[in-house]
């Protein structure tokens, strides 16, 4: 499901998943595989907490709901030892006192179920390469290139007219090339909105559409995707 | 108060009784008091009288005894009169003389100091055979000696009278207060007999015959008026109970529509075998109709906790005209897309107070609407400004098709859809409107609807004013 864009060093990247439920993590381990991690599932809390004293782990995905301690404590505790790993967690209750309290015991970050997958690596990757800030300003994909520095756009050695909103969703999307991202993700990253409830799913496919047309229009090779019932993807290539 | 009565009724009556019983011992207490205070004043009275008569009768023997006249009564003689003690002593206490009735016994003792000069000592005393006694002193000089008179009268046939009414009485009263109470009683049963009939309706209604009511033809009016009282809140019960009712099958509905095509998508792809990409279009179909599951739960979670009140509002000085402004902004590209004609104007300084999240949130949700019922080319036009009543007045109109007048009521009731077999392509599920009358009214504002079929629609969305 990747396209052949380099990713060194993914495979020393080792994530522990903690959740109880075997479909769910199942789901987690292989998504995070494809996309070249090493995962390791605990199913209760307790193995969870033994295997992170036991080896050292670049991630921890933690469910809050886990039979017996849940996620809170495991996590708690585990800060409490002074294991700094960072740790995603994963909760179905929106609720504030639940977020508060999450980041409160030391998760670095949570996800509410249920969550788009694309947004699960997002912040796997945001979790992973915290602090070394490497943003390139220059991409190249196929024939198109962007100059974010300059503001510009080339496709074909064709200069292409973006608006700042374009720019900025083209610009996300060169960052994540050959992975897909949800409109969830658009929503909160370019759009700024925070609030889960405003209507943006037909401002985004409106404006996906026009960006299409500018960047893929007068193209025979597509790169600009849309996954259906997921979100959309920069990539050489159509399916697959 | 272990003894509490259960019953109202009973309550009442043993009040009536108790206080019946304490106000008729405290007249008849203070009658007898009277009517004892009076006759023996007469007594006294009298006895002072006498006292003056008996001082003329006495006169010295010649071998110094004292003693009295009898010559002077009138027949029959007065029953008091023949009645009386009659003791006197000298200064130094030596008695001289008693008279017949009192025999040998001393009238009050040794005499104090003091005692019948300048006036007559009146006091109550004992016999020594234990008769009470009220009892008069006065000192006379006769033939040049000082002499203490002392008049008595038995007090014994004033108490036996008073001990007769008082008996009188104790055996009156018991049967004075058990009449009041039974009266009483029947009284407070009959004035409570409708509430017990209106207890036992009420008992009746529950939330399966919430449509019940207590009847309401009661000839007073507190009765009439609790009945009435009572009738509301069943009323507003039964509407919130039907509402909830409604929401409920409802969001099951509306649950299971996107479930039914998640099960159907992935059955019949299961059922044949398709190339790479019919599994992938197939997988796509089946997420776009979780993420409407999944927005519609969060919607869902929006409302309940706003019914439950579990959404705190996080207040501040909100500029209207700017937050319309931003909402506008977000449709941008919607907005140029269907060529929509769309202005936001009106007064910048107009402010309410109140979150800022949420009442972009109801903006939004409004200018959404406008913008998916319009026809392409069409105008919409939003007017801040300000209106009476420190009120800020924020309208949307649109010309677009317009709601028919029977949804009008409706168009804010959750998952309420003028066209409902619209709503997949416009892709709502009927909250958007009534998240906004949730958020405005949260505010303390209002907001209305004016439309005319085939003319467009106008919504208005009244806000307070800020302070200052």
């Amino acid at each position: 499901m990747h396209s052949g864009v380099a990713r060194p060093y993914k495979e020393s990247v080792n994530i522990l998943v903690v959740e109880d439920e075997q479909k769910m993590a199942k789901a987690l381990r292989e998504g995070l595989e494809a996309d070249d991690y090493s995962v390791r599932v605990a199913h209760t809390g307790e193995e969870g907490f033994y295997l992170v004293q036991a080896q050292p782990f670049d991630l921890v995905i933690l469910d809050v709901m886990l039979p017996g301690h849940d996620g809170f404590e495991i996590l708690a505790t585990l800060r409490k030892r002074g294991v700094k790993t960072p740790v995603l967690l994963l909760t179905s209750r929106d609720a504030v006192e639940d977020r508060v309290r999450g980041l409160d015991s030391g998760a670095d970050d949570y996800l509410v179920k249920p969550f788009a997958f694309p947004e699960l690596l997002a912040r796997t990757r945001a979790l992973l390469r915290r602090g070394s800030g490497d943003t390139s300003s220059r991409f190249k994909l196929a024939d198109l290139e962007m100059d974010v520095a300059q503001r510009s756009v080339f496709r074909g050695g064709q200069s292409l007219d973006l608006t700042a909103r374009e720019f900025d969703l083209l610009e996300y999307l060169f960052e994540n090339r050959g992975r897909v991202v949800s409109r969830e993700m658009l929503a909160r990253d370019i759009w700024r909105e925070t609030s889960r409830q405003t209507p943006l799913d037909n401002v985004i496919d409106a404006q996906i559409v026009r960006l299409r047309r500018k960047v893929d229009g007068q193209f025979a090779a597509k790169l600009l995707h849309t996954v259906r019932g997921v979100g959309f993807v920069l990539r050489e290539g159509g399916e697959s | 108060m272990r003894l509490r009565p259960r019953h109202l009724r009973s309550r009442l009556t043993l009040w009536y009784v108790a206080m019946l019983a304490s106000l008729l011992v405290l007249a008849w207490g203070s009658t007898c008091a009277l009517l004892f205070w009076q006759l023996r004043t007469q007594l006294d009275h009298f006895a002072v009288q006498e006292i003056e008569t008996v001082e003329g009768l006495f006169y010295f023997t010649p071998d110094g005894q004292l003693h009295m006249r009898e010559d002077y009564h009138n027949h029959p003689e007065s029953k008091d009169v023949i009645e009386r003690y009659l003791e006197v002593l000298t200064t130094d206490g030596t008695v001289v003389f008693r008279n017949e009735r009192l025999g040998n016994r001393s009238l009050d003792g040794a005499t104090f100091s003091g005692e019948g000069i300048g006036g007559y000592s009146q006091r109550t005393s004992q016999l020594s055979d234990g008769t009470p006694v009220r009892l008069v002193s006065r000192v006379h000089v006769l033939e040049g000696r000082r002499l203490l008179i002392r008049l008595a009268h038995s007090e014994e046939p004033l108490l036996s009278r008073m001990k007769d009414l008082l008996l009188a009485s104790l055996l009156v009263l018991p049967v004075v207060l058990a009449a009041a109470g039974l009266a009483g009683y029947t009284l407070a049963r009959r004035a409570l007999a409708p509430i017990e009939q209106m207890a036992r309706r009420a008992q009746e209604i529950t939330p399966e015959r919430l449509d019940a009511r207590l009847p309401n033809d009661y000839t007073d009016d507190e009765l009439r008026q609790l009945a009435g009282v009572f009738n509301g809140t069943l009323a507003r019960l039964e509407t919130a109970f039907e509402q909830l009712r409604r929401f409920t099958a409802d969001a099951s509905h509306e649950l299971r529509t996107p479930l039914a095509m998640i099960r159907s998508v992935g059955e019949v792809g299961l059922q044949k075998d398709g190339t790479r990409a019919d599994y992938r279009d197939m997988v796509g179909s089946m997420l776009e109709e979780v993420n409407r599951l999944t927005s519609l739960i969060d919607n869902l979670l929006t409302i309940s906790r706003a019914d439950s009140g579990h959404i705190q509002l996080h207040r501040g000085v909100v500029p209207v005209l700017a937050l319309a402004r931003e909402a506008a902004a977000i449709f941008e590209i919607l907005i140029e897309e269907k060529a929509l004609q769309v202005t936001v104007e009106g007064e910048e300084s107009p402010q309410v107070e109140g979150d800022y999240v949420f009442l972009r949130q109801a903006f939004v949700n409004v200018l959404h609407n406008a913008i998916k019922y319009s026809p392409v080319g069409g105008a919409i036009h939003v007017r801040v400004q300000r209106a009476d009543g420190n009120q800020v007045l924020t309208e949307i109109e649109d010309n677009g098709p317009g709601i028919p007048l029977e949804d009008q009521p409706k168009i804010f009731d959750r998952f309420y859809r003028v066209d409902k077999a619209r709503w997949r392509e416009s892709g709502g599920a009927g909250l958007g409107l009534s998240i906004v009358k949730w958020t405005v009214e949260a505010h303390g504002g209002a907001v209305t609807l004016e439309s005319k079929p085939t003319e467009g629609c106008t919504f208005r969305i009244s806000l307070p004013s800020a302070p200052g």
